[in-house]
């Protein structure tokens, strides 16, 4: 399993890269493995860049009902499915986050890596809670860069493609996010 | 508490913090998707059905339905307008008949082509109206429009419904078919014709020549009331290509002509009465003046009504004598239907159709214009506000 395979969703070992679909039937079957393939994915991205559960589910379902009727229209030749998927997931996730802006502040949700994963030591769930902060205290930006690679487990070159940036430029600014956690991190610890 | 060593300790911290669905709503989901994300209501879920089905089908595969809905339409459109315009059973090879729910604009004589022999035959007249009148009394819109300018008089209204007697003003155009040889023979039948039914020959322009070059035009006026017996013996001269009459109900403006007439006659009288008790000079001055004014009403009135009174009376017959093979524009032809006259229908029915669809096309742009730069312009704002979220939240 390579390492860009490690970070998505479990009991999937198979990328899709099904050629464009040529029949209704086929455009199912490749519409269900990508389903199947990225169903965790995304939604660990949408509640990372939301920072709230119930919004999450929203846009992950969101996401994959708009995908699910638009499978037709998608183009193998423009890019991988999952960045496309991701493109309609990120559209969601920003119409949500607009939308929560033009309302009245909702309360977030904090983020509890105690439900998460089961605390190995109270010293690893203060670095986990401190880790939770930072994020949480990080631009939107940068939190979704961080989304895209460490929930979603996309690589540099899909985030490029996703952001409409060359790679290095997403390398680079990934860096800079993953800094700027550090940074904060270290000042909470 | 220490702070992480490195990334590689970060990375997988983070990775540990990656947010799981909750199952509940990872089973939800997957049923949905199952049942390939149905929607609401049964109609909803119809219209969504129908929508998936299009949105389903690569935009090639769309390509012929498209174009088949559109010929369809376009069909369709050209039917109903060759049904609107023709709006006349006769089979084909055989006269038209009469088309009495149209109303025809009076021709004006027409003009002798150049570069053939024409001769122009002298109008010769029997109960004819004054000379110069035939022009000018058919400028009908004119009268008519001078009628609506006025103020509404009470027993006009808009169809002057309670006249007793309508005043019907008839045209008629005929096209005959003939040999080049018979062209000047039934010329001079025609002019019998005319003289027999105690018509004007307004204008005629005979030509001579081969088969489809040689021919005659004539401007008639004929007495309305011996417009049928005309127009039967006309018939008779030669094969009858087409033949179109017409009629305008012309009583509104009539009725209006004579009470505006009288009106004016009314006030002409009562100015001569105040003309004889006047005084003094400058009383007999003024109404002296407005008398010049009803009596230059007077006059206008009766010119009107004169030309509106001729109208009825005198019905305008334009005939034309072809020789050769009918033309699409003699709709209809003598002969029996052949392979020209299909390809004549076809060319007609093309040309329609093109014409629908240019016109379809013309009453479409604008919107569909209007509609993809309205989604250029939401998608261009959707595309900043998105960004704008990211970098405000």
């Amino acid at each position: 399993m390579t390492k860009r395979e490690a970070g998505r969703s479990k009991g999937v070992n198979q990328t899709l890269v099904a050629p464009a679909a040529e029949t209704p039937a086929e455009a199912e079957v490749a519409f269900e493995r990508l389903y199947r393939s990225s169903r965790d994915d995304v939604y660990a991205y949408a509640a990372g860049i939301l920072r709230d559960t119930t919004a999450a589910e929203e846009v992950t379902a969101t996401a994959f009902e708009r995908a699910y009727r638009k499978r037709a229209r998608f183009d193998p030749s423009r890019g991988e499915p999952r960045a496309w998927l991701f493109g309609i997931a990120r559209n969601a996730a920003l119409d949500e986050l607009r939308r929560r802006g033009r309302q009245a502040d909702l309360a977030r949700e904090p983020v509890d890596p105690m439900a998460q994963a089961a605390p190995e030591a109270v010293e690893q769930s203060e670095r986990r809670l401190a880790l939770a902060a930072a994020l949480d205290a990080l631009a939107a930006g940068d939190r979704e860069l961080i989304a895209l690679k460490f929930f979603a487990g996309l690589d540099n070159a899909e985030i490029a493609d996703l952001l409409e940036i060359s790679e290095s430029n997403a390398g680079t600014r990934l860096h800079r996010a993953m800094t700027k956690l550090r940074e904060a991190c270290d000042e909470a610890l | 508490m220490r702070p992480f060593r490195d990334e590689t300790e970060l990375t997988v911290a983070l990775r540990e913090l990656r947010p799981a669905p909750r199952p509940e709503f990872a089973a939800e989901l997957d049923a949905r998707a199952a049942a390939g994300f149905p929607r609401g209501s049964r109609r909803a879920a119809a219209v969504a059905r129908l929508r998936e089905r299009v949105a389903s089908t690569p935009p090639r595969r769309l390509i012929a339905p498209a174009g088949a809905f559109a010929v369809a339409a376009v069909v369709l459109a050209t039917a109903v307008v060759g049904i609107t315009q023709s709006g006349d059973p006769t089979p084909p090879g055989g006269p038209k008949t009469s088309r009495l729910d149209r109303a025809q604009e009076p021709r004006l004589p027409s003009v002798a082509q150049e570069g053939s022999p024409v001769q122009e035959v002298t109008p010769s007249s029997s109960a004819a109206p004054e000379a110069g009148s035939a022009g000018t009394s058919y400028s009908g819109e004119a009268a008519t429009g001078a009628v609506a300018q006025s103020p509404p008089l009470p027993e006009t209204g808009p169809y002057a419904a309670q006249a007793g007697r309508r005043e019907i003003e008839r045209s008629a155009t005929v096209v005959l078919g003939t040999d080049p040889a018979e062209v000047r023979a039934d010329a001079a039948r025609v002019f019998d014709a005319v003289h027999a039914a105690d018509g004007i020959v307004l204008s005629s322009s005979i030509r001579d020549g081969e088969a489809g070059a040689a021919g005659a035009d004539f401007e008639l006026l004929i007495p309305s009331s011996k417009l049928g017996d005309a127009l039967a013996a006309l018939s008779a001269i030669a094969e009858v290509r087409s033949r179109q009459e017409s009629t305008q109900d012309i009583t509104a403006p009539t009725v209006s002509a004579a009470e505006r007439l009288r009106e004016a006659r009314a006030t002409v009288e009562g100015l001569l009465r105040q003309l004889a008790d006047a005084d003094t000079d400058a009383e007999r001055a003024a109404v002296e003046a407005r008398l010049r004014s009803e009596r230059y009403r007077v006059a206008a009135s009766r010119s009107r009504l004169s030309s509106l009174e001729r109208r009825a009376n005198f019905s305008s017959v334009s005939l034309r004598i072809q020789t050769g093979a009918a033309t699409s524009s003699d709709e209809g032809g003598g002969g029996a239907w052949g392979v020209d006259d299909g390809v004549d229908g076809a060319g007609r029915i093309l040309a329609v159709g093109a014409g629908v669809t240019v016109i379809g096309m013309a009453i479409l742009a604008p919107f569909v214009l209007l509609a993809l730069l309205a989604w250029l312009g939401r998608r261009a704002w959707l595309r900043r506000a998105r960004r704008a979220t990211l970098s405000r939240a």
